[in-house]
């Protein structure tokens, strides 16, 4: 296993340099000017070119490009156009949130989506079936934003009980009671996701159900929830851990509409506000850490397959 | 345990947890704003936001009272001698920056010098200047090319405008804005920090020494209640709302007009309009295109305009607009009907018919327009429709903002495009009046004009120029106005010191909680 590991992690190496090559020719692609952003209406086409020539933006692109890519190799994404702090520290205060975010929000996808699916599927045809169904149906079709701006006027306005917005550091004042200000944002990204888990655990368990081993375990005489944990849901969960894999990846990059509804810090958030104001060094930054990210979440998800499925081989 | 003392323990929690977050926050003033400034470096940014919060820690030698007259900040008084040309600038002598050290003559000179030669409006005053230098510790001496009326104005108007730094930060800087550790100024407020996405926050400057006399605008007495002011960006209008209605923020900036009428009426929130007026323009391009130099065409499309059908359209509540063509709103010693009958004519006919004897023959007039300001795009579609109802063929284009400023920048890429201006205190910072302005209005008529109306520092006189100068705009038509717009904030009712508006700006020195 180790040996398969090292060999996908060389593979990153090209594909890493890729896609540096296709993320800043696409963030170089898009027009807009950071100096003239920066600078603001009132400045003259000579301030603005004497700006961009101080950020080094006037040089030829495959220049900037080598430039970037060296530095990187040194540990150094850049500096942000727009805060003036190093790329990585501006993406290490916003990955904090973005990951407690991923990691609360599957924490209620696993809750939710796993016992609905089972129960949904041990109950196949009944009403608690139909129930479930249209439930994951709500819960998939309600947008993020209307389901977001409700928590907000429900349980924070109303109730008081959490706060409306922000995420301040778990590391700064107020500690891990900080993680109040998650529930509500985890509460509403997990929604849709935990619809299509619900649903995913549903149909794999239907369809390991038929299965031989399945009839030979129910012929064996042995209690009903035995076999839909051991046999069923054992079996069921080789096809929803990719799902959890891709979804785990996809909350910490895709979070933006959640993250802007309840002005949370994180990645999503960080990456929409670089492009609007052409931060490039941040855009390429985060883009280039997602890309990894994906790949090393991709690599998990393969090798937890093996541990799983005895049949699946890591050659 | 039962379910029962889960869910009570839980309750208990979310309680204490709360009462844990909001307790430390007495002292603390938490604005809620529309996102994050570029930087706070007052001399080269223009940013309103900016502004909002580096007025706080930034000072200039002057400042506008409530009537929008400059008065002495940081400077005690002036003599002007040969004749308006030598402006000689006694300075307030108990004045420290946060850094300990007192501001002397040396850092104004050096503040001015960076500002004139980098600063985004310092070449409008330093066009004019032949040196600056320290005449005494405590004394500057501004020596002019000749008379210039708007000097006081423009080292009043903070904005992109001449903010004191120490010698040591200046020296040396250049048009890139300073970094968070050169932001050390005089005011009442110190920088403390800066949590991209979070929060930026300033603390109470203890050794602050307030200007004395009654407060009036931003002049006078200036008592400094919180403890640090904290500003959080929240890019939602409806998290912001809701979270001054939840009590997690106590001012709410650019709150859309749709919800006035609500916000207005509920007990809870406190409605405060910005007292200076915003105003869109809608610029014609005097570089390229057809638009070129026919001044002809320009006002056919500005007949055909009915403004306060767009007004309604693109801004909603009328407490919050006023379809007023003059470039300063009712009551400013700016104000003047000169030329504002042909400000919203509303008459597709006669347009269409001023179009045929300017030439127009149907082709394409590329009108570029943002997405990223909501009133923008809604202006734009409802002027499109007119446009089209008197026979113009308008090819708008939308882009988002930084895309549009880009282009604009080119000639051949548009021939009208749709910005906003905000309030400013004297005619010469209006963009128009900005020959390198995209645009680039630069008539020999309003050349003359310009240079009268900068020549003299005698009020009567620059504001009958003024209004010379507001003719020729609506005849010339290098830029339509589309109308003043109120934009509004709110605030917890439990602010107190706040003014029922703001003067441009909002400002926290003389409010507690």
């Amino acid at each position: 296993m180790l040996g398969y590991a090292l060999d996908r992690l060389l593979t990153l190496v090209p594909t890493l340099l890729a896609a540096s090559l296709l993320v800043f020719l696409f963030v170089r692609l898009i027009p807009g000017d950071p100096a003239a952003i920066l600078l603001g209406d009132a400045a003259t086409p000579e301030q603005v070119a004497a700006l961009t020539r101080e950020l080094g933006l006037d040089q030829p692109l495959w220049k900037q490009y080598f430039l970037w890519l060296g530095n990187i190799l040194e540990g150094d994404f850049g500096t942000s156009i727009f805060f003036g702090k190093p790329v990585l520290a501006v993406i290490a205060d916003s990955a904090e949130t973005s990951i407690l975010l991923a990691v609360t929000t599957m924490g209620w996808i696993v809750l939710i989506g796993v016992p609905i699916g089972i129960l949904a599927a041990v109950r196949q045809g009944s009403w608690i079936d139909q129930a479930t169904s249209g439930l994951a149906m709500l819960m998939a079709s309600v947008p993020t934003f209307w389901l977001g701006l409700y928590f907000i006027l429900v349980f924070a306005v109303g109730l008081g009980w959490f706060p409306s917005s922000g995420f301040p550091s778990i590391t700064g004042e107020g500690g891990l009671l900080n993680l109040r200000y998650l529930v509500l944002p985890s509460l509403t990204l997990a929604a849709p996701n935990a619809a299509l888990i619900i649903r995913l655990v549903r149909a794999s368990m239907l369809d390991v159900s038929r299965e031989d081993h399945v009839r030979t375990a129910r012929a064996k005489g042995l209690h009903p929830l035995r076999v839909a944990i051991k046999h069923i849901f054992r079996n069921a969960l080789i096809a929803v851990a990719g799902a959890f894999g891709f979804t785990f990846a996809a909350l910490v990059s895709e979070a933006v509409v959640t993250e802007t509804v309840f002005s949370l810090p994180g990645v999503g958030r960080l990456v929409v506000q670089s492009i609007l104001r052409r931060d490039y060094p941040v855009i390429q930054g985060v883009i280039l850490i997602v890309v990894v990210f994906y790949m090393f979440v991709n690599l998990l998800v393969d090798l937890a397959y093996a541990r799983l499925d005895p049949r699946v081989s890591l050659k | 345990m039962g379910l029962k003392t889960w869910l009570k323990l839980a309750v208990v929690a979310g309680v204490a947890a709360n009462i844990a977050g909001t307790a430390f926050a007495g002292g603390t003033l938490r604005y809620a704003t529309i996102g994050e400034p570029p930087s706070l470096d007052q001399q080269v940014i223009t940013s309103d936001l900016a502004t909002t919060i580096a007025h706080h820690i930034f000072e200039g030698l002057y400042t506008f009272n409530a009537a929008y007259e400059p008065v002495p900040l940081l400077a005690e008084s002036e003599t002007l001698s040969d004749g308006g040309k030598v402006i000689t600038i006694t300075l307030r002598k108990n004045v420290r920056f946060h850094n300990g050290q007192p501001m002397t003559a040396a850092d104004v000179v050096a503040s001015l010098q960076r500002w004139g030669a980098y600063g985004s409006r310092g070449g409008l005053l330093f066009d004019n200047v032949e040196r600056v230098e320290a005449t005494g510790e405590y004394e500057v001496t501004i020596t002019l090319s000749r008379p210039f009326g708007p000097w006081k104005n423009l080292l009043a108007f903070i904005n992109g405008g001449p903010a004191i730094y120490p010698a040591s930060i200046v020296e040396g800087a250049s048009k890139e804005p300073l970094a968070p550790d050169g932001y050390i100024g005089t005011g009442p407020y110190k920088f403390s920090a800066w949590e991209p996405n979070r929060y930026l926050e300033l603390v109470r400057y203890e050794d602050y020494v307030s200007p004395e006399g009654d407060p009036d605008g931003y002049a006078g007495r200036r008592t400094v209640n919180f403890d640090r002011l904290r500003f959080i960006p929240v890019p939602d209008v409806g998290t912001r709302v809701a979270g001054l209605r939840a009590g997690d923020f106590d001012y709410a900036e650019s709150i859309p007009g749709d919800l006035y009428a609500e916000l207005d009426a509920d007990p809870g929130v406190r409605t405060i309009l910005n007292g200076g007026p915003i105003f869109g323009l809608v610029f014609t391009n005097s570089k390229a295109g057809p638009l070129k130099d026919n001044f002809a065409l320009r006002r056919a499309i500005q007949t055909a305009l009915d403004k306060t059908a767009a007004l309604r359209v693109a801004i909603g509540p009328e407490s919050l607009w006023r379809a007023n063509g003059s470039f300063y709103p009712k009551g400013n010693v700016w104000y003047t009907e000169a030329g504002i009958e042909n400000f919203s004519k509303a008459d597709p006919e006669l347009a269409r018919r001023m179009a045929e004897e300017a030439g127009y023959d149907g082709e394409p007039i590329k009108f570029m327009v943002s997405t990223n300001y909501p009133f923008h795009y809604d202006t734009a579609i409802v002027y499109t429709r007119q446009l089209a109802e008197a026979g113009f063929n308008i090819d708008l284009q939308v882009y988002d903002w930084a895309t549009l400023i880009e282009k604009r920048a080119q000639p051949d890429q548009w021939d009208m495009f749709f910005t906003h201006h905000g309030f400013v205190p004297d005619p010469i910072l209006i963009s128009v009046m900005n020959d390198n302005y995209p645009g680039w209005w630069a008539t020999p008529e309003k050349q003359k004009l310009k240079a009268r109306f900068t020549a003299t520092a005698e009020p009567a006189e620059r504001r009958a120029i003024w209004a010379e100068i507001q003719a020729l705009i609506y005849e010339q038509v290098p830029t339509m106005k589309t109308g003043d717009i109120y934009t509004y904030n709110i605030a917890s009712p439990a602010l107190e010191g706040l003014a029922a508006s703001t003067l441009i700006w909002p400002h926290f020195w003389n409010v507690s909680k």
